[in-house]
């Protein structure tokens, strides 16, 4: 097989995702010079000592081979999941959420690491029922299988976190060979079920004028009788279509359970999920209305960025980031002091290195014949990249608050060292 | 089918066109970002740095100096500024630790609690670095010695914060007026006007007026900030300096200020002297009066509270604030209105027994024995009430009197520029319907006719009936701001010109019969106790009824020099003393003395001593007539 690499990996992969990280201790170092010149956060230092020993921990990965990891995924898997379990029960609340386990000052959050753990399950879960994907039964198991760490997750609480495992499952089921209408079904209910959620806060936050039809939804009889209603055709239409077996029939059906299922999902998410969390996730659209809070964060960063301009104001001189309007410079929002000291050609280098990232990615699992490296190569493609999009997007306002890193820059153990373990068993893939 | 089947990895490839979608997936979301990140930096960067640049930049004003105020002579201020301190803490400039220590030692030199200084400091801005004033007025040593031990208050800092001094204000206190730290419900106002949070503005008098005048603009001083405001970088490059206000020429004579409050003395009541041909105040007193110092005293809330409560309104410009019942001056209206209409010829007798009978009423003159038969100018001079109730109710009747009382002023404010001035109240058969659902009676008129019922004026009205006599149909609308100057150069800016408040279609026949009615008061009748030779005055004495049986207000109405015919020359002087006050004195002798000391250019002593002998005399007639009509 013909091979782009020098010493028997990808190469590519491995230089962009160094060159992320120095640009990442770069700016974690400016992150922490205070608005007199003064560097007073050691930030950079701790993220040198995660960057060396995660790169320890790469090398560990792509040591093993995949068959070895294939055959231990089920007991990683089952692991992680005990270890979210204690977290919840055990863990330290970090930002409003209990996501941390460990000593004081070297804790982890496991929902970083189960994401690799479910990727790995999942994939070797594929690899197994093969064909048989395309039957009902076998897809929503493959859906258990991320509903029990989304769940745990879920009620640290960590939306941010636990919303990054729906992309993995979509397109890990996708080139599983899943039917199209099984994840379709799965992706229309769950959008229509996120509009549910959100709608009332759009009207009463971002709108701020009442609308009959929002109104509505708010109204719980209004919902049964609609639920009812929608059973009702529901019945007929599943009556219609054992007697005359007409397609036709499938699709209302088909159309009427996304409805049931999402209306029924939005009463269950919207009774557990907290208003702030909403109202954070939804401040993008319109920042200026919650200018103190959530908006703050998003007017600087956007201010942040846009007064980089094409060259940016310098390292360390950037002055909304330096004189510390810029929140959370070193973790959420470390793309913003990047676009804004280093400008356009700062921000497109990073969104450049990440394609490489991803694009050799993709490439290097095409290569492969190895079904179950190329799920679980699929899967930390979809993670590193929804990662990428969501933290990129919501530093320059256009996608919502939700406090995901951007891996291999922002600082973190936990983050880096999920990172740095999604790319081993990359490189590992490549290896072969 | 594939159910019976055993799992068989190998059957299913992976989909290339999958594959391929995730690419473009991959490619399309991420192109995505790189033009959304272009529009933010490229093409609305501009924007951004504007708004970056905004956001680092703060503005310190720089007060401007407030305007001064003169007299008409221009040459002392009597209202100008005094430097003094406001000090400042900046939290986040203290080292915690030391920073009870240093709060201790501020409260202690600046004399207050240190919960006060804890108040205006609270725990939250520990670590902000936006000053926050701790307090106002703290005088030049104490400012020296924080500036000495600058080592022991970390942190601690003060600007400028000038207060009003006053050269000579006494009874100017009413017109100068005072200023104060800008309120809530002001700046919502004034927002729009160049106010801030922190402005000073004028909350009477002159200093409220013209505020707009005297304030100035302030300048802005700008510095790069900081999250927690604290300054990294002044960009003094860009300052705007402030405009100083301009200085005010007032057109009180602070001479005549002086003789007149000396002349009111320590008697609950008002003087204005008027200058008719113009209308400017030449002397405006009202008493009590108050000092605007203590409004820039440490104790101030606690002083305003007090005179706030005292039950002789210190604050009230008795002037043209208090509404009185004009009483018989109201007769000089009556008399105009009864000669222009022809109502009833001036020659006429009419006999005053005492008192007459109106319907079921019985209305008694003052005088308790009546007048005997008298004609106008008899009845003018000596008051007499039932002349005026005969020809109000039989012969000029209510319309005419409220139609007169109009062109005269009454129940309208004059316009003087000084802010809240009453409108003083004029009772129509109109009003007294709508109000009462009751017609208008001959006992009203009677009641108006000698100035006494519903009717009120205030003294700057009564002055403007007798300048619209003097003046022979002409008022010019009363003032108190003389000219507007540049205060660095002293230039002129605006002069004040006179201007026309009313102008009456009486013939001059009639104004002067009133005029040498209204000298027939002097010489013959009930403003005896005019006895200044430097001058002939004119005028007309009143009485009001207070409703507490004898105690009567007492007016005097008159302007000077009776023999002249240049309107230049003329001064009109109005007096109401209160019945409140104990001991009994004239408005009229009030009134001497300033004529006295206006045409003989004496001081207020020098025209007592003058005016005692001939007073003397004249107290002593008066006694001789009484105890003659008495035994009669």
């Amino acid at each position: 097989m013909k091979r782009r690499s020098f010493f028997g990996f990808d190469i590519f992969i491995l230089c962009a995702m160094l060159m992320l990280m120095v640009i990442g201790v770069l700016f974690i170092y400016s992150s922490g010079v205070s608005s007199t010149g003064i560097s007073y956060s050691d930030e950079y230092k701790k993220q040198i000592v995660w960057i060396v020993t995660g790169i320890i921990l790469m090398v560990l990965i792509i040591s093993i081979r995949v068959s070895q990891l294939k055959a231990f995924s089920l007991y990683i898997y089952v692991f992680f999941i005990l270890l979210l379990i204690l977290t919840k029960i055990f863990g330290k609340v970090v930002n409003g959420a209990r996501s941390w386990i460990g000593f004081p000052d070297i804790g982890i959050q496991p929902s970083e690491f189960a994401k690799i753990a479910t990727i790995l399950f999942l994939a070797f879960y594929y690899d197994y029922i093969g064909k048989k994907i395309v039957k009902l039964k076998y897809f929503l198991l493959g859906f258990i299988i991320i509903l029990f760490p989304v769940s745990l997750i879920l009620i640290q609480p960590d939306l941010g976190t636990a919303i990054v495992y729906f992309p993995i499952f979509i397109i890990m089921t996708l080139i599983a060979g899943a039917q199209v209408r099984h994840l379709l079904f799965l992706f229309l209910t769950g959008v229509i079920l996120i509009i549910l959620v959100v709608l009332p806060y759009i009207e009463s936050q971002i709108i701020r004028e009442e609308y009959p039809v929002f109104s509505i939804l708010k109204n719980i009889q209004v919902i049964l009788i609609l639920l009812a209603f929608l059973l009702l055709i529901l019945g007929i239409a599943a009556y219609g279509f054992f007697a005359f077996k007409k397609r036709v029939f499938f699709w209302i059906m088909y159309g009427m359970s996304i409805l049931t299922f999402a209306i029924l999902g939005s009463i269950v998410l919207g009774s557990f999920i907290k208003d702030y969390q909403i109202k954070r996730i939804i401040t993008f659209l319109n920042p200026y209305i919650d200018r103190r809070d959530a908006g703050w964060n998003i007017i600087q960063s956007i201010t942040a960025i846009g007064s980089g301009g094409l060259f940016g104001k310098g390292f360390l001189m950037g002055t909304q980031s330096h004189y510390q309007y810029l929140p959370q410079q070193s973790t959420d929002f470390i793309f913003s002091i990047i676009a804004e000291e280093w400008g356009f050609f700062g921000g497109i280098l990073v969104v450049i290195l990440f394609m490489i990232i991803l694009l050799r990615g993709i490439s290097v699992i095409s290569n492969t014949n190895d079904r179950y490296a190329v799920f679980v190569g699929l899967g930390i493609i979809t993670m590193i990249f929804f990662h990428a999009v969501i933290n990129i997007g919501m530093a320059m306002g256009i996608m919502p608050i939700t406090g995901i890193p951007l891996f291999f820059l922002s600082y973190g153990g936990s983050s880096l060292w999920t990172a740095l373990i999604g790319i081993g068993i990359l490189l590992n893939i490549s290896f072969k | 089918m594939t159910m019976n089947l055993p799992a068989n990895r190998l059957v299913i490839r992976i989909s290339k066109a999958r594959i391929l979608f995730i690419n473009i997936l991959i490619t399309a979301s991420l192109s995505i970002l790189i033009i959304y990140l272009f529009t933010l930096q490229i093409v609305e960067g501009i924007k951004y740095q504007k708004r970056a640049k905004e956001i680092l930049k703060r503005d310190i004003p720089i007060i401007a100096q407030r305007g001064q105020i003169y007299d008409r002579y221009y040459d002392v201020p009597l209202v100008y500024n005094i430097d003094s301190f406001a000090v400042n803490v900046i939290p986040g400039d203290i080292p915690d630790e030391i920073k009870e220590e240093v709060f201790f030692r501020l409260a202690r030199v600046l004399q207050i609690e240190v919960s006060d200084v804890k108040k205006k400091t609270p725990v939250k801005y520990y670590n902000n670095y936006q000053p926050r004033e701790i307090k106002s007025g703290v005088s030049y040593p104490k400012i020296a010695y924080i500036a000495e031990h600058v080592e022991d208050f970390p942190g601690v800092t003060w600007h400028n914060k000038p207060i009003r001094g006053y050269f000579f204000v006494d009874s100017l206190a009413h017109i100068l007026g005072y200023t104060g730290d800008i309120t809530n419900d002001e700046l919502n106002t004034l927002y729009n006007k160049g106010y801030t949070l922190n402005s000073t503005i004028g909350k009477s008098g002159i200093e409220k007026q013209y505020d707009f005048i005297l304030k100035g603009k302030d300048g802005k001083r700008f510095k790069i900030v900081d999250v927690k405001e604290k300054q990294l970088t002044a960009k003094t490059d860009e300052d705007i300096p402030p405009e100083p206000g301009q200085t005010l020429v007032l057109t009180i004579d602070r001479h005549l200020q002086l003789l007149a409050q000396k002349a009111l003395g320590e008697r609950i009541g008002a003087v204005v002297v008027l200058k008719p041909a113009t209308g400017e105040i030449l002397a405006m007193v009202s008493y009590p009066w108050f000092d605007p110092g203590i409004f820039y005293s440490e104790s101030a809330a606690e002083k305003f509270k007090d005179l706030s409560l005292d039950i002789r309104f210190p604050f009230l410009n008795r002037a043209i604030q208090a509404q009185y019942p004009p009483a018989s001056v109201f007769k000089i209206i009556m008399s105009t209105a009864m000669i222009e209409e022809g109502s009833f010829p001036i020659s006429d007798i009419i006999n005053c027994k005492g008192e007459m009978e109106l319907g079921d009423r019985v209305a008694h003159c003052w005088k308790e024995h009546g007048h005997g038969k008298v004609d106008f100018f008899k009845a003018f001079a000596n008051s007499c009430n039932i002349y005026f109730y005969t020809v109000g109710v039989e012969n000029i009747k209510i319309d005419s009197i409220v139609r007169y009382a109009r062109i005269f002023g009454l129940g309208s404010q004059t316009g003087i520029d000084l802010p809240e001035e009453s409108p003083g109240f004029l009772p129509t058969p109109e009003w007294k319907y709508k109000k009462e659902h009751m017609k208008w009676l001959g006992g009203d008129t009677m009641n108006i006719s000698i100035g006494q019922g519903w009717v009120t004026v205030t003294p700057l009205q009564l002055a403007n009936v007798v300048a619209m006599i003097a003046n022979e149909g002409t008022v010019y609308k009363p003032h108190v701001l003389k000219q507007i100057r540049d205060s660095i150069t002293g230039d002129s800016i605006k002069e004040i010109q006179r201007e026309e408040l009313q102008k009456a279609l009486i013939s001059k026949k009639t104004f002067e019969l009133v005029k040498k009615a209204m000298r027939t008061v002097v010489t013959d009748g009930t403003g005896y106790f005019i006895t200044t030779r430097a001058v002939k005055v004119a005028g007309k004495t009143g009485t009001p009824e207070t409703g507490q049986e004898d105690r009567y207000h007492s007016w005097f109405a008159s302007y000077a020099p009776y023999d002249s015919d240049n309107p230049e020359d003329y001064v009109v002087v109005v007096g109401i003393i209160e019945a409140s006050n104990i001991e009994e004195w004239w408005a009229s002798r009030t009134a001497n003395i300033i004529y006295q000391g206006i045409f003989a250019n004496q001081t207020y002593e020098e025209a007592l001593v003058t005016l005692y002998p001939w007073m003397r005399n004249r107290i002593k007639q008066a006694e001789e007539t009484q105890n003659t009509a008495s035994t009669e």
